[in-house]
């Protein structure tokens, strides 16, 4: 595949690439470029307003050099070459070599792809997309009179990369799509709402809303106008791949990224090879899922993507790695160094994490269950890699009583608890398999595309 | 590459409105781990950000105004781009509204010297501050460290007139102590924003924070707990800025029906039990993390009461919700000013309570007010006793926790936060193990 998909000044800077690396390892063990853009489409369509904006685009280049010791980066907005050229001579000109690090640049390796999509949004005009949107709007909007207003967030997200070090040319273009509703009711306690979006890395295709799923956030946003507050405890529950994933992401996801190995933040690192949970825990991270949010061929620092197996059967095998951190500590990368832009720096980070399925049915898991609840929505999680805490807020969850859901719902929920306790106490694993996408930040900065997924799990854990 | 957009927007005839901000924005970040400084890292950037509003008519055919915007960089095309944005506001359709005006601008103090001057030296001060300070703490050890800043300028020419410019400065710092015992370990982790390298507290944060992180060795189980709970010093300032006075005090929140909140009328469904709530966004807060001269669409920075004695004042709103609700326009948030209370904070600190020293993420619903937030560390004060705990999660509602508050007479300075120190809230409940405390 040639690079006919990136734009001309990334095409012809790219050409340039090998001697800037060679400039730079004229004086450092290590020297890499990255060319790095984004550009995207946002449309909002709510009840009393409408809005088609550009996603604020981010396009620059990044030239690294390694003194054995610290990787010096010059981040330059554009593709300029004398702009780039004179950031790359500035940097090496202040180094000195003073450590004892090596960084293998990899096997010879070249190659373009771009995501493959059956509905390229670069097939629809700003107008079908905008009417597309109108359309969903309308759909939901006459489903219940006590709507006071119904929100269509849709946004694409083109991203564009050019790698290259002295063994590695590659270049990418990755598509990612997301559309997302968001019902409003007015009850008795005031306004209330829930969401659903739909995401995909790939085309229009993944963006398919049924007639149930649109019904069923109206249903939820309406119910949620009468939900309680559960009582604070340990409860049965059953979550659904959305909580799933969140809960993968914030204990095996965020808990295994290297970086944190390294700057000694992270219990995980005292148990390889060991038992953190229960034999029917096995849990991915996988860039190459087909589909998925976070998808990519290649990371930001030139590895091609590859699936990380990181529990296997509740042992605990490996982390996702980033060059510097995977260098210092002397293990092997993978497919997981990326930046939120040229002008960050890479971090070890997740791309699709999740909880691989087991063989019980759904349906069988429910009726397992006499007195618990079903978590069904999530709204945000946080990692503790250091103290193994767990936090996973849901927006909602049901009653289930003698394995049915009841009309009885609380929200918002706290799931809190000590990792392996809660991975420890899975008793069942879906068979089935679900992923919700998004972006996730390392603590509260650094946001990055990212998806998490799973199957329906039953568990215990402590409830708030 | 600025003079040549303005000429091509004052060429079309075919759009109501227009600005263009050139911004430019330069930064110096290091990364410290173990023993060694992983990165270093030089970001220069600069672009020319264009918004248009045109006048078309609706499917009724009555005039309606739509928004397009389109960023350019330095040598990129303008005309291809301006085409783009000129379009994308012809597809969209809404209440017609106005743009600001040209006003006269206050100097807001948002720049540090130090910066501006020399930003490795700046960063490099604090990070031989950090590690003095923690040098002195033999009990703990720096495992990691990054301090960035970014110096940022931004040229707003407008079609109303406006013709401004504005600088400003951020320094983000953040640190990790560690902690151990035999076979315990813990850590405590320090993330701060400031506008101004000298804000940024280090050698009391090592101390306390230090504090923290010993502390966190000999954590018990949370308790169960419903009564009073104590925020402090940044902790509050991250409870008043989850969201919930933000989206609920917003023009677009009530254009849109999410907020019930109304002008003139309390903030609370319920009376209030502690001290009458008093609350001003500001963008005027000297070095505020959201101090500004002018926001994106030109508006000056103000300090507008939002809430006084618990009654609504105004909602917060750019020019367009501005026309809508028909209420003057504020421009941005910004931080948060709430007056100092009437007791001193030592007497908030009545036992028994539990106090939250750091949530894992404090993250309410912005519409309902609820939250159930995990505990990262907390205390339970009762019987004279100060015992830490890690775990469970405080939950309740933030309006009505706001109903019974009591703030303490003392006050700080927490980048997006100027205000009491202390808050003591009379009734919120953690959700803990066991029976009650």
């Amino acid at each position: 595949m040639s690079d006919q998909y990136l734009p001309q000044p990334m095409v012809k800077l790219r050409q340039q690439l090998g001697d800037i690396v060679a400039v730079i390892e004229a004086k450092a063990s290590y020297g890499a470029a990255l060319l790095s853009a984004t550009q995207g489409l946002g449309i909002v369509v709510e009840d009393r307003e409408e809005r088609v904006m550009e996603q604020e685009p981010t396009a620059g280049t990044v030239v690294t050099a390694f003194d054995g010791t610290t990787l010096h980066e010059a981040a330059v907005g554009g593709f300029d070459l004398a702009n780039i050229s004179e950031g790359a001579r500035k940097l090496v000109s202040k180094l000195k070599a003073t450590g004892q690090h090596r960084i293998d640049p990899g096997p010879e390796r070249q190659g373009n792809w771009q995501t493959a999509m059956r509905q390229s949004p670069a097939d629809l005009t700003t107008e079908e997309k905008l009417d597309r949107c109108h359309e969903l709007h309308h759909r939901i909007r006459r489903l219940d009179e006590r709507i006071v207003n119904v929100r269509i967030g849709y946004s694409e997200r083109g991203e564009l990369t050019v790698f290259r070090n002295r063994t590695t040319d590659l270049g990418q273009r990755v598509q990612r799509l997301r559309i997302g509703v968001a019902v409003f009711v007015s009850g008795p306690n005031g306004v209330r709402y829930d969401y659903l979006s739909k995401n995909a890395t790939g085309g229009w295709e993944e963006l398919i809303f049924t007639d149930d799923e649109l019904q069923s956030v109206v249903d939820n946003a309406i119910a949620l106008t009468h939900a309680e507050r559960i009582e604070p405890g340990e409860y049965t529950i059953i979550t659904s791949p959305g909580v799933t994933g969140t809960i993968c992401h914030e204990s095996f996801g965020h808990g295994v990224e290297t970086d944190m190995f390294l700057k000694e933040r992270a219990r995980a690192a005292h148990f390889v090879d060991q038992v953190v949970g229960s034999p029917l825990v096995n849990i991915y991270d996988d860039p190459t899922v087909p589909a998925a949010y976070s998808s990519y061929f290649f990371d930001d620092e030139g590895m091609l993507a590859k699936p990380t197996h990181i529990v296997e059967n509740g042992i605990f095998r490996r982390g996702i790695t980033d060059l510097y951190s995977a260098t210092a500590l002397g293990i092997p990368r993978s497919a997981n160094g990326r930046r939120q832009d040229f002008s960050r720096k890479a971090y070890a980070r997740m791309s699709n994490t999740f909880f691989v399925s087991g063989t019980t049915a759904v349906a069988d898991m429910f009726a397992q269950v006499e007195h618990g609840v079903y978590l069904e929505k999530w709204s945000s999680g946080m990692e503790d890699p250091q103290g193994w805490g767990i936090q996973v807020t849901c927006h909602f969850g049901h009653e289930i009583r003698n394995g049915k859901v009841t009309d009885r719902m609380f929200a918002p929920i706290g799931i809190s608890g000590y990792v392996p306790d809660v991975l420890q106490s899975i008793r069942a694993v879906g068979d089935d398999l679900q992923f919700d996408g998004g972006i996730c930040g390392k603590g509260h900065k650094e946001w990055v595309t990212n998806a998490s997924g799973g199957p329906h799990l039953l568990l215990k854990a402590r409830l708030g | 590459m600025l003079e040549e957009i303005v000429a091509a927007l004052r060429a079309r005839s075919d759009i109501f409105g227009w600005s263009v901000r050139e911004i430019s924005r330069s930064g110096v970040q290091v990364y410290m781990v173990p023993e060694a400084v992983e990165a270093r890292r030089d970001v220069a950037d600069r672009r020319y950000v264009i918004d248009v509003v045109r006048h078309t008519p609706g499917a009724d055919g009555s005039m309606t105004a739509g928004s397009g915007n389109v960023t350019l960089l330095p040598g990129d095309s303008v005309a291809p781009a301006l085409e783009s944005a000129v379009i994308m506001a012809g597809l969209v359709h809404n209440q017609i509204y106005s743009l600001p005006l040209p006003h006269e601008l206050p100097e807001v103090m948002s720049a540090d010297p130090a910066i501006l001057s020399d930003a490795d030296a700046t960063l490099d001060t604090l990070l031989s501050r950090l590690e003095a300070a923690v040098a002195l703490l033999p009990a703990v050890r720096l495992t990691a460290a990054e301090f960035a800043s970014e110096e940022q300028q931004v040229h707003l020419c407008s079609s109303t007139g406006i013709d401004a410019t504005r600088t400003e400065t951020l320094v983000t710092a953040e640190w990790v102590l560690l902690c151990r015992e035999g076979d315990r370990e813990t850590e405590a982790f320090v993330e701060m924003t400031r506008r101004r390298a000298a804000d940024i507290p280090i050698e009391a944060e090592v101390a306390r924070r230090a504090q923290y992180a010993l502390d966190g060795l000999h954590t018990t189980s949370p308790p169960q707990w419903s009564g009073p709970v104590v925020l402090r010093d940044d902790t509050l300032a991250t409870f008043l800025h989850g969201g919930v006075l933000q989206t609920l005090g917003s023009g677009q929140a009530k254009y849109s029906e999410a907020s019930p909140w109304e002008l003139g009328q309390s903030v609370f469904g319920e009376a209030v039990q502690g001290e009458p709530l008093f609350v001003f966004a500001t963008r005027q807060l000297p070095y505020g993390n959201h101090a500004e001269r002018f926001d994106d669409e030109g508006l000056p920075a103000q300090r507008v009461p939002l809430i006084v004695d618990n009654v609504l004042q105004t909602f917060i709103t750019d020019q367009r919700y501005a026309d809508y609700l028909q209420l003057a326009p504020t421009g941005n948030f910004g931080d948060i000013e709430v007056p100092a209370g009437t007791m001193s904070a030592g007497a908030l600190l009545e036992e028994p309570y539990v106090e939250v020293a750091t949530f894992s993420w404090f993250n309410p619903d912005e519409i309902s007010g609820d939250f159930t937030s995990e505990i990262r560390l907390g205390y339970l004060h009762a019987d004279g006793k100060r015992l830490p705990f890690k775990g469970g999660a405080l939950v309740g509602n933030v309006l009505q926790a706001l109903t019974n508050a009591h703030w303490s007479a003392e006050t700080g300075f927490y980048g997006d936060y100027q205000g009491p120190t202390t808050v003591r809230f009379g009734q919120l409940t953690v959700a803990g193990e066991g029976e009650q405390a």
